[in-house]
């Protein structure tokens, strides 16, 4: 039984390895901000999420895995924010490349707002 | 007649609200950060508890939170269905990024795409706007709350198609959010506005450019 949920940890933590790899990579390879926050808003959660699944399955009976839970719970509430918040200013401050944007119906919005 | 003993802190405070049901008010926040404190401690011990307790109502009185009356309501199929989707969608929606990274990241182009909501609560919103971002291809950028229009940015996204792709999605979860926490006045606010809207789905504020 233990060696069957160490395999599932295994497979945990090296999938959440694997994401936050492609996590990392991606704030380097993407060519604008917006995208950049893509990664950090998907798989970098989900990475984490898995590694923290087993880290959890492997010191299961330790109360202190309700941490682990606490970690992940606040993780889900605060990334989304930031992500939000800095893809809104780099937009309103210009920061954003719109020859990697095939659709903008943001702008027409400002536009008129500011016409205004 | 029962005079209420009202603290000089109190003043945002409605007068009407007496004191034992502001104390009841704060009870579950109070209670929460003892949980929290009880957790991270890793010790479930009554002196634990206790130490908890003490400082969950220190921080309370300390923040000074003001009293927000939160209007939400929660059926629980609808939000384990929406855990669900979600937690699908996340999976989605990773291996998806990820893979544009590893593949093609400089051709990947996105849209920045104007989706009219159906539900007016500002609790729905914002929980819907941070929902948002773990699903396929979202990011809130914009927020417009007089009109109820949230603006989503998704990659990757390259045809008018893809597009109407993301609109969906976004209208897909807010109902789910909306089934899940509206109160009953939300929910049915919320299919006046999808009734007639069924046909051409949010076709009245489709910008007329070609682009």
């Amino acid at each position: 039984m233990t060696a069957v949920l160490d395999w599932i940890a295994l497979g945990c933590l090296l999938g959440g390895a694997l994401l936050s790899f492609a996590a990392g990579v991606g704030l380097v390879r993407f060519p604008d901000l917006l995208s950049r926050m893509h990664t950090a808003a998907k798989p970098q959660i989900l990475g984490l999420l898995l590694i923290l699944v087993g880290i959890g399955l492997r010191m299961a009976p330790d109360p202190r895995v309700g941490i682990l839970v606490l970690v992940a719970l606040f993780q889900l509430l605060t990334v989304p924010v930031a992500a939000h918040i800095a893809g809104r200013a780099a937009y309103r401050t210009g920061r954003v490349r719109r020859d990697l944007l095939a659709i903008d119906e943001l702008r027409d919005e400002l536009a008129e707002d500011s016409g205004r | 007649m029962t005079t209420i003993p009202s603290g000089g802190s109190s003043s945002a405070v409605p007068a009407q609200r007496s004191w034992p049901r502001r104390l009841l008010g704060r009870l579950p926040t109070v209670l929460w950060l003892t949980a929290m404190w009880v957790i991270l401690w890793g010790d479930p011990s009554p002196g634990t508890v206790i130490a908890g307790l003490l400082v969950g109502s220190a921080c309370y009185s300390a923040a000074k939170l003001p009293h927000i009356p939160v209007r939400l309501g929660f059926r629980p199929l609808a939000a384990l269905r929406l855990v669900a989707v979600i937690g699908y969608d996340l999976f989605a929606s990773s291996a998806q990024v990820a893979l544009h990274v590893l593949w093609r990241p400089h051709r990947t182009r996105g849209a920045i795409v104007a989706v009219p909501m159906r539900t007016d609560s500002d609790f729905l919103l914002a929980m819907l706007s941070g929902g948002l971002s773990l699903v396929t291809g979202s990011l809130v950028i914009e927020l417009n709350r007089d009109q109820g229009v949230v603006y989503v940015h998704g990659i990757p996204i390259d045809s008018p198609e893809a597009a109407e792709r993301l609109r969906r999605q976004v209208r897909r979860t807010e109902e789910l959010f909306v089934r899940a926490f509206g109160t009953a006045e939300d929910l049915a606010e919320f299919e006046r506005h999808a009734e007639p809207a069924d046909g051409e789905d949010g076709g009245d504020r489709r910008p007329g450019g070609d682009s």
